[in-house]
């Protein structure tokens, strides 16, 4: 039997391999980049696009065919709403050639011979164009449209039950007979950052703990400092997982602030659930830096996975969508239990017992990822001590 | 690396929005009514293809604990009073409360929900002026009396898979490509081998450099002798030529799945499939670029992670580029998949002439070759600084 090659395995206790982490993660500048640097800029950079918030004033456009009084009132009505910036064309060709320069997002066209057919009471209608391929633009053109008509189409309403014989104050307030109030719940202003950015932020912490682990494991591998004893592996763990829970308390304590989006409704828990993310995703960093055993093979895989994952995650995207077979292995990844858990506790205010199944799935992950720690580092060994 | 993971990639994308069209969302139903119209609202939202009537609660708080469970994502709420104020021609108002934080879902469900109501809304008035003595006909002409089609230009159905896998992918083959581009010419320097390999192209050499044992303390060529510029740049070429094609057939596949079903002029699919290639390719070079400016590798793809993973978000589909702040548009206008983007969306989408979109293909052509000329200048500053070799 020949011996090992002479490596030093850092046998070290809980401690001692815990502050022992500590200072590697502080003296390796990329590891250092990637565990802390740049969650904190992300904290920033992520929500940039969407400091607005609220789409308004959409440009779109008005072709005009009728030129009464009528069409007059309608293109008055658009141009008032806030949703819209209403620009002029002569023709329909020159509005679409606007819209495929995105120039505009929409349009709607009033034909000629509006005004008569409803002074006639006949049927009349006007047509608006939007633009399918851009979702909220489109959603800004219909509705911004809609209550314009809709407004100048309930005037005419009233005046023609006036005629009848109606009351006026009656029939004002008739013009819909089952009306809907929306009442939007936890992101009361609906805003498409404080939609998306408490959900993002789980990922990237997800992605950059990844990263930043498996990089530092990897790093020790190419050095053969890798090998530890159970408890120096928990002192590892603890210590990544010690600054991924500073980082987290960073995005829901400021973070969210800054940005004003609804944030910390039920603190505890949220903080309950840190504490079980984040050894879980160090415990998944460690096994994935014993697999790819090089230093930069962990960005090389991960960078891309962000945005796959996003979408299974049944966030941005309801689960029940997915095929089969993805509902399933979902469930193998952290973000998957663990943005729905984080949200439902730090923006909607659920109690821990109705996210318990989210904390279940959280620890069996992590079990899992422990014992596949285990079986890498005792398959390292039989290959270490083979002559 | 450079064929299973794009291909599984583009495979993954796609599957995940193969059920085009979402469906039944559960949503819960409080019925304070039980009236006929009350009746009418629920068989309406439960015959709603985005929606399902998962189930009746009694009580605010049973429907508030179910939606914290995420059981249900909205609740609509008839009111006790619904059918006296119908009864009396008052306005009867429907509540519906909606989980805004799950932005898609709720999107959907109002959307449904008022479309709901709207119907029964109208069969409610046109009844009343029935009553009050008018013809069927005329007073559906009354109740509303302009009426608005609603036309969604291209993509009329609402299709994810078309909206989001179709512009996913590309977003997702840029970020591959600028990991390879990065890990290309970086493994060179990495493993101080970049001597050796120009060495190599410039004719010095017989054999390619083999990968070397990392961390190795000296670099084994020691430097190089002055390579002409053209032979490097023909050598970078050649030494991308391999991701080159492997993804000129992932773009063909991309821009294939992505025109698939639509009847598209010819010249529409070949533009956007060579503003494809053209980003890919660019890709590589901006990968390479980052590595050969910090002399490493691993900043190299830190950089390419920083920049292409979150360009999707900046690239205004699914956020609206006008309403981003002016700083944010800035950042927008310098990633090359912004503009990449805008025109595939155009051409493959909006069914939008050829002509209209090339200056978007020439200048993605023009920031290839600026970037491809960078590369080769950067290449040989990397040359004559052989002391900085093997950064990690």
């Amino acid at each position: 039997m020949a011996k090992p090659i002479a490596t030093e395995p850092s046998y070290l206790g809980f401690w001692r391999s815990f502050l022992q982490t500590l200072k590697d993660v502080v003296a390796d500048k990329g590891v250092l980049l990637m565990l802390i640097i740049a969650p904190i800029i992300y904290g920033f950079f992520y929500p940039w696009p969407y400091s607005s918030e609220v789409v308004n004033h959409v440009p779109v456009g008005i072709i005009d065919e009728d030129n009464s009084s009528l069409s007059a009132t309608l293109v008055r009505y658009a141009s008032v709403s806030p949703q819209l910036d209403v620009k002029r064309f002569v023709t329909e060709a020159d509005a679409k050639a606007a819209l495929w320069q995105n120039d505009i997002a929409g349009f709607m066209v009033i034909p000629s011979g509006l005004e008569q057919n409803v002074m006639a009471q006949k049927s009349a209608s006007v047509s608006v164009v939007g633009n399918g391929g851009y979702f909220i633009l489109n959603k800004n053109v219909q509705f911004g449209f809609l209550k314009a008509v809709g407004t100048v189409s309930a005037g005419i309403e009233v005046k023609k039950s006036v005629a009848r014989g109606a009351y006026l104050p009656t029939a004002a307030s008739k013009t819909q007979a089952v009306p809907l109030t929306i009442v939007p719940l936890y992101n009361q202003t609906e805003g498409y950052g404080a939609y998306v950015v408490p959900a993002v932020a789980i990922l990237i912490l997800q992605q950059t703990l990844l990263m930043g682990t498996a990089m530092l494991i990897g790093t020790w591998f190419e050095l053969r400092r890798h090998q530890s004893s159970i408890r120096g592996w928990l002192g590892r763990i603890a210590a990544l997982s010690t600054i991924s829970f500073v980082i987290g308390c960073f995005y829901y304590g400021w973070a969210f602030d800054l940005h004003h989006y609804t944030h910390g409704a039920n603190l505890g828990g949220s903080l309950l659930f840190l504490l079980l993310f984040c050894p879980t995703v160090a415990t998944l960093g460690c096994v994935l830096g014993l697999w790819f055993k090089k230093r930069e093979r962990s960005l090389q895989i991960l960078i891309f996975s962000s945005l796959p994952l996003f979408f299974i995650s049944g966030y941005p995207w309801p689960a029940s969508q997915l095929p089969t077979f993805l509902q399933a292995i979902r469930w193998l990844i952290p973000t998957t239990p663990a943005i729905n858990t984080s949200v439902q506790l730090n923006q909607m205010g659920a109690s821990v017992s109705q996210v318990t199944n989210g904390f279940f799935s959280l620890a069996v992950l992590w079990l899992l990822y422990g014992l596949l720690l285990l079986w890498f580092c005792l398959k390292d060994n039989q290959v270490q001590y083979k002559p | 690396m450079v064929l299973w993971i794009p291909l599984v990639t583009i495979a993954l994308i796609w599957w995940i929005f193969s059920q085009s069209q979402v469906t039944n969302l559960p949503i819960g139903v409080i019925d304070e009514d039980h009236g006929a119209v009350a009746n009418t609202v629920v068989r309406y939202l439960d015959a709603s293809p985005d929606i399902d009537v998962q189930k009746f609660y009694h009580n605010q708080s049973d429907a508030q604990e179910a939606l914290l469970r995420r059981d249900i994502y909205a609740v609509v709420i008839i009111p006790s009073d619904f059918t006296t104020h119908i009864l009396s021609k008052n306005s009867a108002p429907i509540i519906l409360q909606v989980n805004a934080q799950y932005g898609t879902h709720s999107g959907i469900i109002q959307k449904s929900v008022q479309s709901v109501v709207g119907t029964v809304s109208a069969g409610v008035e046109i009844q009343q002026l029935i009553k009050q003595g008018a013809s069927p006909s005329q007073a559906a002409i009354d109740y509303s009396p302009i009426k608005i089609s609603r036309i969604s230009l291209f993509n009329e159905a609402t299709n994810y898979q078309q909206f989001l896998a179709s512009t996913v992918i590309p977003a997702l083959l840029h970020i591959l490509a600028m990991v390879i581009g990065a890990t290309t010419i970086g493994r060179e320097l990495r493993d101080k081998t970049l001597g050796h390999w120009a060495q190599f192209i410039a004719g010095q050499r017989q054999n390619l450099p083999v990968s070397r044992p990392i961390n190795s303390t000296t670099s084994i060529t020691p430097k190089p002798t002055k390579t002409p510029f053209f032979i490097l740049m023909f050598g970078l070429l050649g030494k991308y030529a391999c991701p080159t094609l492997a993804f000129t057939i992932w773009a063909a596949i991309s821009v294939g799945l992505a025109s698939y079903p639509q009847q598209l002029a010819l010249s529409s699919i070949l533009l956007t499939y060579g503003a494809q290639v053209m980003l890919l390719w660019l890709s590589f070079w901006l990968g390479a670029i980052f590595t050969l400016a910090t002399f490493s590798l691993r900043t190299g793809l830190s950089a390419t992670g920083f920049i292409s993973a979150p360009s999707y978000a900046f690239a205004g589909v699914t956020f609206p580029y006008i309403a981003m702040s002016q700083g944010a548009q800035h950042w927008s206008d310098l990633l090359p998949l912004t503009h990449y983007l805008k025109l595939q969306i155009a051409q493959l989408q909006m069914g939008a002439p050829a002509l209209l979109s090339l200056p978007i293909f020439f200048g993605l052509t023009f920031a290839t070759i600026i970037a491809m000329l960078l590369t080769t200048l950067l290449t040989r500053r990397a040359l004559s600084k052989p002391d900085r070799w093997g950064s990690r």
